[in-house]
């Protein structure tokens, strides 16, 4: 059966996976609507230091972001060689996604000493702290749920801040470009996930696992957007 | 064990002749005497091609609210084996009533006549309706009445006479303010709950109703009596979730951490400090003339509606009172044939997808009726011959409001 054919197919186990983390989803877009920066933005009551301030906090997490990954990548045994390959190519694909935040922050005016030496504010944290050590466990494949969620919002909200900001700050993408490069992949998230679940059978077998660490993540990152500037 | 309830007839009432797309204006009236640059535009998107209104093309009242409801009822008890003076109870939903009190259930007790029974009105949005079938379901299901009648019932189009909008003092267009011209109308639904079944012809039994609010998740979203629909958000409610304790109430309790970190009564500042409502105001007239009578729909977050929709239904899926393959008739109350899409293209996904040869719908000749909607709708399914012995009936009516989803299964039973 080719890769096409068993991502039309899913079964009902799969479907049952991703009706839960799509209503982990639904919980937290609801809180994020609610977090004062992000509830600026939507308002459009956002300005350049806003946006720098943004910036500057979700540098630390995207610099984590890469070792978190390679770490679970080298914690999967020859038995997730297939997946193991997946996060690998991700970890290449995006551990360098910090220079395009320090590319923005630079284009709106911003010091680039600022940011590099930018803390990791309290929710970063704990975000950190709890991905690391999921990542470091053996075969995590539980943090499938932590890539539903940190994948959904590059692709579900991202685009939605960066057209928010351009239109509140009166800047091009050229300066959003960390949010608009996330937000502009054509895969389907969901598609993309239904493809992982249908052809990782470990994965139905740890739903509730999964379901768990998506929740945890959820919530802990938007720890890190209430706690902006807490370092 | 409770008593199985049954809808054992229906009826509805739908004002004077169908009113198409381009006599609408002529009735509700061109604003300062200049066409709309909006309606075409929306009645794309809704879908809707005619609808009823109870007001002339001099927008005069032809009807009150409660004998449009009152006119349903009849219509209802004609098809049904019951004489209105055997009516237990009366249950009437209304997103706003002809009077700002008594409630609505009164008025039409009194409009039809009937003798001395227990009433309810439920007021609210499109949800209302499910409200008081559920309450209306429940008093039969508990044996503490034999039968109960339901109505819902809007008359929305005496909020979008022109004169409304040429009262403001304000005359620059309001997106916020113009958009429900053109999606709601007038009319009503009634349906006639039992204990046992009808001897002759279909029942639908009425196997549960849930309702599920995210009021405290979302800011107004469809609303009249204020111009700043933002404000009706706490604001320190807004941090008190910012806190550890997840935003929603566990197994229908607050943990005592949430409590703590909930507004305080007694403190100086009010939950909601820059709340104004209409009847703020030194004379109604003014809160007309600043705009707080005009109903609004918040479209930033209107697109919201979908997703609280699907999350009720993975929730009832989850708890395995509804298996989406079961569903033989879908009657969803979508206010426009956007969401219909939307909807579609989002349960595809999650596999709890309803073929669109299973939903039943006549939003597009009968109008967004709000409240009544569903029940015009119910009632068209069961005259027309599509219900077999056996099939379920999903119902679903999303309300925008405040974001409340009404979920209902239904089981078609004879005899």
């Amino acid at each position: 059966m080719s890769t096409a054919e068993k991502m039309l197919t899913p079964t009902s186990d799969v479907q049952a996976l991703l009706r839960d983390l799509t209503l982990a989803w639904f919980d937290f877009e609801r809180r994020l609507s609610r977090i004062p920066i992000i509830e600026r933005l939507e308002r459009g009551e956002f300005t350049i230091e806003h946006y720098q301030m943004l910036l500057r906090n979700l540098r630390p997490q995207v610099v984590e972001g890469a070792r978190w990954i390679t770490r679970a990548a080298s914690s999967f045994t020859a038995d997730f060689a297939e997946l193991r390959s997946k996060v690998i190519g991700h970890a290449y694909d995006e551990h360098r996604d910090y220079k395009l935040l320090e590319h923005d922050y630079v284009k709106v005016g911003g010091n680039l000493d600022d940011i590099v030496s930018a803390q990791r504010n309290i929710g970063t944290e704990a975000l950190a702290a709890y991905l690391m050590q999921q990542a470091s466990l053996p075969n995590p494949i539980n943090l499938l749920g932590a890539m539903f969620i940190i994948e959904g919002l590059g692709q579900k909200m991202a685009e939605r801040w960066a057209l928010r900001i351009q239109s509140a700050l009166s800047i091009n993408e050229e300066s959003t470009s960390f949010l608009s490069y996330h937000g502009k992949n054509d895969e389907s998230h969901i598609d993309k996930m239904m493809s992982i679940f249908t052809n990782e059978p470990a994965a139905v077998e740890r739903h509730a696992e999964i379901v768990k660490t998506a929740r945890v993540v959820a919530r802990l990152y938007a720890l890190q957007l209430e706690e902006i500037d807490n370092v | 064990m409770s008593i199985p309830a049954y809808i054992t007839a229906s009826g509805n009432y739908l004002p004077g002749q169908p009113i198409g797309n381009e006599e609408m204006e002529s009735y509700l009236g061109a604003v300062n005497g200049k066409e709309s640059r909006l309606r075409k535009k929306i009645l794309k998107s809704n879908g809707i091609v005619s609808r009823h209104y109870a007001m002339d093309r001099e927008q005069r009242s032809t009807h009150q609210n409660s004998e449009l409801a009152a006119n349903a009822i009849v219509d209802c008890l004609r098809k049904s084996t019951i004489d209105k003076s055997k009516v237990d109870m009366l249950a009437v939903a209304t997103t706003q009533g002809d009077l700002p009190l008594p409630g609505m259930a009164s008025v039409v007790q009194a409009v039809l006549q009937l003798p001395p029974c227990e009433i309810l009105t439920t007021h609210g949005v499109c949800s209302s309706s499910m409200m008081a079938l559920k309450s209306a379901t429940n008093a039969v299901r508990l044996g503490d009445k034999r039968n109960a009648i339901v109505c819902a019932s809007e008359l929305s189009s005496r909020l979008l006479k022109k004169s409304r909008y040429e009262a403001l003092d304000n005359q620059e267009f309001d997106f916020e303010a113009e958009f429900l011209r053109w999606m709601l109308s007038d009319g009503a639904g009634a349906m006639l709950i039992q204990d046992t079944p009808r001897q002759r012809g279909l029942s639908l039994r009425v196997d549960w109703i849930e309702i599920l609010s995210f009021a405290s998740s979302y800011d107004l979203c469809m609303s009249c009596g204020t111009t700043n629909q933002r404000a009706w958000t706490v604001k320190d409610g807004r941090e008190a979730r910012s806190s550890s304790q997840s935003s929603e109430p566990q197994n229908g309790k607050y943990s005592t951490a949430a409590l703590a970190t909930m507004p305080k009564v007694a403190s100086p500042a009010k939950y909601l400090d820059e709340a104004v409502s209409w009847q703020d105001y030194d004379t109604y007239a003014e809160a007309e003339r600043a705009g707080a009578l005009l109903i609004r729909q918040n479209l930033n977050i209107l697109q919201e509606i979908v997703k609280v929709g699907v999350d009720g239904f993975l929730r009832l899926i989850n708890a395995g009172r509804i298996d989406p393959d079961q569903i033989d008739h879908f009657v969803c109350h979508y206010s426009s044939h956007y969401f219909r899409t939307e909807i579609l293209k989002l349960s595809q996904m999650l596999g709890c997808y309803i073929p669109e040869e299973k939903w039943f719908t006549n939003l597009y000749t009968k109008g967004n009726t709000g409240a009544a909607a569903l029940f015009i709708a119910l009632d068209e399914l069961i005259s027309s011959n599509k219900l077999v012995p056996g099939q379920v009936v999903f119902c679903v009516v999303p309300e925008s409001g405040r974001f409340c989803t009404a979920y209902a299964k239904l089981t078609v039973v004879e005899g």
